[in-house]
């Protein structure tokens, strides 16, 4: 039953719809159509030479752009300060997002509008490049690996779609907890996470990607290049230095589509095991049980 | 409502005081839950929004904030009396709205289908591939579809469409170049970009779908259209709803998309306000005006504040009384 | 491993050998005539430099720097140069390197943050408008009269220092000089077009038309070659038409000093409209690659590389030997000539240099004038030390091979000078540390560069030294604060239009008329004169 190979939506429906086949010729049009860029990507990353036009295949094939990454030991602590900073920094967003959210369903708590109009005015004004500086630099974050986790760790944005799926919860259960002598606190952990799984994963992963992805703020507030993360260097690949070196035997558009690719890897490899969550569902009867 | 804030007497309003201090004390739990996000937004947010008041200066960067340099209104008497300001404000607006109904509507049309697929491996597939351009940045993206588009023997699409016999080789198409077709392809491209992972969101939506409602509606004897239509559908409309307006909130902001595809000859349909600002002080020749940038900053975000405000009174009447936040 | 031997040692050992060495051969500055030989009036016996020479000032016990990444990077052996540098002067260095391409922002933020360091690096529009907002020191009266001015004197490097003062005042030292774009024609290409390098643009054009009939990419179809394609038909900064400059010719489309001293906007004239013409003809004739309007430098790179073109106008020096490298390492000729400009193109612009400045907060300016400023162009080791980095981290003199098994092995003798493997992106080799040999601004006593660069470097280089201006630095007013960037906008977006044919030249004048442009022109024009 576990390892059912069709969405049980259609476990009785026994003949295929002329329906399904138009879905999936759409699809594997879609995917051709988003793959075509890509493909240039990947295509020049193995190639050692440079062409510009598109191509099916490289003109002469080699591995030497992802060699000479994977190669090179002063990309490995990078590394370890992405992973850092992702695993901390979505931690620490999702647990602000989810006592957000969860916040704002208590319609009847006083000064719930107060907290959602004190949240929603966050996102409609800031105050500048400088003045944010001044702010971080005074308490003490600027150069530090804590600014790049915990400025960016509150995001309202994140954290309104997380108290829409909160609002999906059946409210009785909610009264059910409270009957049993719950305290909001302990509703929240053994009631509302279990039941949002989907979310925190799907919320979770858009965390985990800017966190990874992130260079504004690593440029901008550290100026101690040991605290830089894998991305900031594989932008400066990927962008060409424009200042010369002279090369070994390698183009530097190899190099560049090589560091593209990469980027692009630990969430093609991650999604698939996150996709668990999105087709899962909501399970109510078991924890009512 | 209305009425009993008007008839209240002293004793009810002591009762009502009584009333508010006890949901006050049943709620402290949900306080100090919140306390942790109120000293973050607290810190990171508020304290730094000092720096609206820069607008009323002419603050350089370099002298103290000192009353002198309080020039009141200056900075936004020049920027309303700039015709390049008024256009690029247009042109935020319109591309920033078309583009977010777009890629919407497109997400949304897009997860609605991935739902309806039987296969579940062939649906896995299909999702990461639809979600990975958005790993790539912006820079890279502008340089891949520059070449796609260019009109020259190395861009794919003009090359197809001679050979299709649309038009001459001739006369092949500057899709980027060109003041028509720049804001079609923009928005292309951007679809490209970011549906895939739009759908994110809407698909882990559609995962918490009760799959009973499905099967009670089969037996009812309803069909697939009619089930993606009166149950997919409406389960999607509050998450619609609430992204469009949280996006409301950025759609000021739109700069990095925008300023990689720009070029010179197309600046009078593609120029934003974010990029307008970065041209200023980049083609000045000197240090930038952090007031006249704080200036438009403000500007932006009472716009923004207008939208948002304007779009969740309309959504309280969709969700029972509630805004979106 | 790597022996040790100190650079003394190796440069007995070259002079015994009989190597000559001579520093002076790039030397000949821009526009102005090189009679620049010895160094021989400074003295470098004594080991840590300019410490003896002035003892009015008191050597600062440290130093706090803030700089890009043209200076070397953390991963790239920092530590241990500044240690050398602490070897050589005896003081410490305090170091604060932001990401290169957020330099300015950071910059900014610590401008007005408050905790300026002693020294920063500016370009040259943050160093006018910095000087005259009063964050940097006014070093003209220290400078004036100063060992290191005799020593640029003699290394005919006066015009650089002249270059960079504001309003009679000089507020930074460059590095070097500026450097700048000259034109690289592919010698395959004229072979099979049967032309040689062009002298007039009657000739330039001929070569571009026989380049975009030629089939060089080997597809078997002609007429998908251009001849010529750049990053942007007008460039976004200072020397603005240093891409294009067989088409500018004489034109400048931005402010300029006429001979008599009044300020003028070159874009007004009719050298413009006849330059922006000339850019239109050859777009619509198909000699310009159309996506130049669009393209970033990196792709117009990489189409240089796979043949797609074949004049390219690009930085001289090291870069010719990148491009050259790239277009071997992608299996074509990769012969370059690097052209002197064509009879219509007066001079190549020589970008304007950046400057080490004193921040106005540095306790003892004169001080870091002396044992920071004044050391770096010392013309001995410490000069060295910022040229070449570290022995055994960024060069050495041991007998070795380097990128062994691969095309680009090469074997050095003992006692042969040359550069290391890069740490940070191994498989290249380190070309300078932070200082350019080949741009200097002091003479360096026995400099290595014939070893260290290739000898396409130092010809483009030369040919580039011998043919060159440098821009002017243009000061900053109220009304260019206020008008400049819509102005220059503006011009960029009309000079577009016209070239790719979506308006005639007499239209956007008449554009650049009616949307202000003329009005904002003539009063940074008035501004500048008041001055």
């Amino acid at each position: 039953m576990a390892k059912e190979k069709i969405d049980k939506r259609y476990v009785n429906k026994v003949h295929i719809h002329a329906f399904d086949i138009i879905l999936i010729i759409f699809f594997v049009l879609l995917a051709f159509i988003i793959i075509i860029p890509l493909w240039k990507v990947l295509v020049d990353s193995f190639d050692l030479k440079t062409s510009y036009g598109m191509r099916l295949l490289p003109a002469e094939f080699g591995f030497e752009g992802y060699k000479q990454i994977f190669t090179n030991s002063t990309l490995y602590r990078p590394l370890m300060i992405s992973f850092f900073t992702t695993i901390v920094g979505t931690c620490i967003a999702l647990i602000l997002c989810t006592l957000g959210g969860y916040v704002l369903i208590q319609y009847d708590m006083p000064g719930r509008n107060f907290c959602a109009n004190y949240l929603l005015f966050t996102m409609i004004f800031n105050g500048g490049m400088i003045p944010t500086y001044l702010v971080l630099r005074t308490v003490g974050l600027t150069n530090t690996i804590w600014v790049v986790i915990l400025f960016p760790a509150l995001s309202v944005y994140n954290l309104v779609l997380m108290r829409n799926f909160f609002e999906g919860i059946p409210g009785s259960l909610y009264e059910a907890a409270k009957l049993d002598g719950c305290s909001p606190m302990g509703t929240f952990i053994r009631i509302v996470l279990p039941l949002s799984k989907a979310a925190l994963a799907s919320i979770g992963l858009m965390f985990a990607v800017s966190y990874w992805n992130d260079y504004t703020h690593y440029k901008l507030y550290i100026t101690n290049s040991n605290l830089y993360n894998f991305q900031m260097k594989l932008r400066g690949m990927v962008q060409g230095s424009e200042m010369p070196n002279i090369s070994g035997n390698l183009t530097e558009n190899t190099l560049s589509n090589a560091a593209i690719i990469i980027a692009i890897l630990p969430f093609m490899i991650l999604y698939p095991f996150l996709q668990k969550y999105f087709v899962q569902g909501v399970n109510v009867g078991a924890v009512k049980e | 409502m209305k009425k009993e804030k008007v008839a209240l007497t002293a004793e009810e309003k002591t009762k009502k005081r009584q009333k508010t201090l006890a949901a006050i004390k049943t709620h402290t739990g949900f306080y100090i839950m919140f306390l942790p996000v109120f000293i973050f937004a607290l810190i990171f947010c508020y304290a730094p929004m000092v720096g609206v008041l820069l607008a009323f200066t002419n603050y350089n960067g370099i002298k103290a904030i000192t009353p002198e340099i309080f020039v009141g209104l200056e900075n936004f008497q020049k920027m309303f009396s700039m015709a390049s300001f008024w256009s690029a404000f247009r042109n935020t607006l319109e591309i920033s709205v078309i583009k977010l109904v777009l890629t919407t509507g497109f997400a949304v049309i897009i997860s609605v289908l991935l739902n309806e697929i039987v296969s579940l491996k062939f649906k896995k597939v299909v999702q990461t591939i639809v979600y990975l351009p958005h790993f790539m940045s912006w820079v890279v993206v502008a340089s891949l579809f520059s070449l796609i588009l260019a009109p020259t023997t190395n861009g794919m699409v003009n090359t197809f469409l001679v050979s299709i016999g649309v038009i001459d080789s001739s006369n092949m198409i500057y899709f980027l170049g060109s003041n028509t077709w720049w804001r079609p392809v923009y928005y292309i491209v951007n679809l490209w970009k970011e549906t895939g992972w739009q759908t994110v969101i809407f698909m882990a939506t559609l995962s918490g779908l009760n799959t009973d409602m499905y099967e009670a509606a089969g037996i009812d004897g309803a069909n697939r259209f009619q089930k993606m239509w009166y149950i997919t559908f409406p389960a999607l409309a509050n998450t619609i709803l609430t992204v469009l307006i949280l996006n409301l909130a950025k759609i000021m902001n739109l700069f990095e998309s925008v300023f990689v595809m720009q070029n010179d000859a197309v600046l009078s349909t593609s120029n934003v306000l974010e990029t307008y600002i970065y041209y200023q002080a980049f083609n000045s020749g000197t240090i930038p005006n952090y007031g006249y940038t704080a200036a438009v900053g403000l500007f932006k975000s009472v716009v923004a504040a207008i939208l948002v405000l304007a779009c969740n009174s309309l959504s309280k009447k969709v969700r029972d009384g509630r805004g979106i936040v | 491993m790597i022996k040790s031997i100190s650079r003394r040692d190796f440069m007995k050992g070259m002079a015994v050998g009989g190597v000559a060495i001579g520093s002076a051969g790039l030397l000949s500055a821009c526009s102005s005539s090189s009679s620049s030989t010895s160094t021989s009036s400074t003295d470098t016996s004594s080991e840590s430099s300019s410490t003896g020479e002035t003892a009015a000032v008191e050597k600062p016990a440290s130093i706090s720097l803030m700089f890009d990444g043209t200076v070397v990077t953390q991963a790239n052996g920092q530590a241990e140069f500044f240690e050398k540098l602490t070897e050589l002067t005896g003081i410490d260095y305090d170091i604060t390197q932001p990401d290169h391409d957020a330099y300015y922002d950071v910059l900014g933020q610590i401008i007005a943050g408050g905790d300026w360091p002693d020294v920063i690096l500016l370009s040259s529009t943050y160093y006018s408008a910095y000087a005259q907002a009063g964050v940097i020191w006014d070093m003209t009266d220290v400078y004036e009269g100063s060992d290191l001015q005799s020593r640029v004197e003699a290394s005919g490097s006066t015009s650089v220092v002249d270059g960079m003062y504001v309003n009679g005042r000089l507020y930074g030292m460059p590095t070097g000089r500026g450097n700048g774009c000259l034109t690289y024609i592919k010698q395959a290409w004229l072979d099979a077009a049967g032309l040689s390098a062009p002298t007039t643009y009657d000739e330039y054009l001929e070569v571009l038309e026989a380049f975009s009939n030629l089939d060089m990419d080997g597809n078997g179809t002609t007429g998908n070659n251009f001849g010529v394609s750049a990053s942007g038909f007008i460039g976004s900064d200072s020397p603005y038409v240093n891409y294009l400059p067989e088409f500018y010719q004489d034109a400048w489309p931005s402010f300029y000093q006429q001979d008599d001293g009044t300020w003028a906007d070159g874009f007004t004239e009719d050298s413009m409209k006849e330059a922006i013409q000339r850019l239109a003809d050859a777009y619509a004739a198909g000699l310009i690659d159309p996506t130049s309007l669009d393209q970033g430098t990196k792709d117009a790179r990489n189409k240089f590389y796979a043949e797609e073109f074949g004049v390219f106008t690009y930085w001289a020096g090291t870069w010719a030997t990148n491009l050259k490298n790239n277009l071997e390492n992608n299996g074509v000729d990769s012969e370059l000539v690097a052209l002197p400009p064509i009879a219509e193109v007066p001079y190549y612009y020589d970008r304007l240099p950046v400057t080490w400045c004193i921040t106005t907060a540095c306790k003892n300016p004169e001080a870091v004038f002396e044992y920071f400023i004044s050391a770096m162009h010392d013309g001995g080791d410490v000069e060295f030390a910022w040229t070449y980095g570290v022995e055994g981290v960024h060069w050495s003199t041991a007998a070795e091979t380097l990128y062994e098994g691969t095309d680009s092995e090469v074997t050095y003798e003992e006692g042969q000078f040359h550069m290391l493997d890069n740490l940070e992106t191994p498989g290249t080799q380190y070309t300078k540390n932070h200082l350019d040999p080949m741009l200097e601004l002091v003479a360096i006593e026995d400099d290595p560069q014939e070893e260290t660069v290739a000898a396409e470097a130092r010809n483009s280089q030369q040919t580039f030294n011998d043919n060159c201006k440098t821009v002017t630095l243009v000061p900053s007013t109220d009304a260019m604060e206020q008008y400049n960037g819509d102005l220059t906008t503006l011009k960029n977006e009309l000079i577009a239009l016209v070239v790719t044919g979506q308006l005639t030249v007499d239209e956007a004048y008449a554009r650049f008329e009616s949307e202000g442009g003329a009005g904002w022109s003539e009063q940074i024009v008035a501004s500048l004169n008041e001055l």
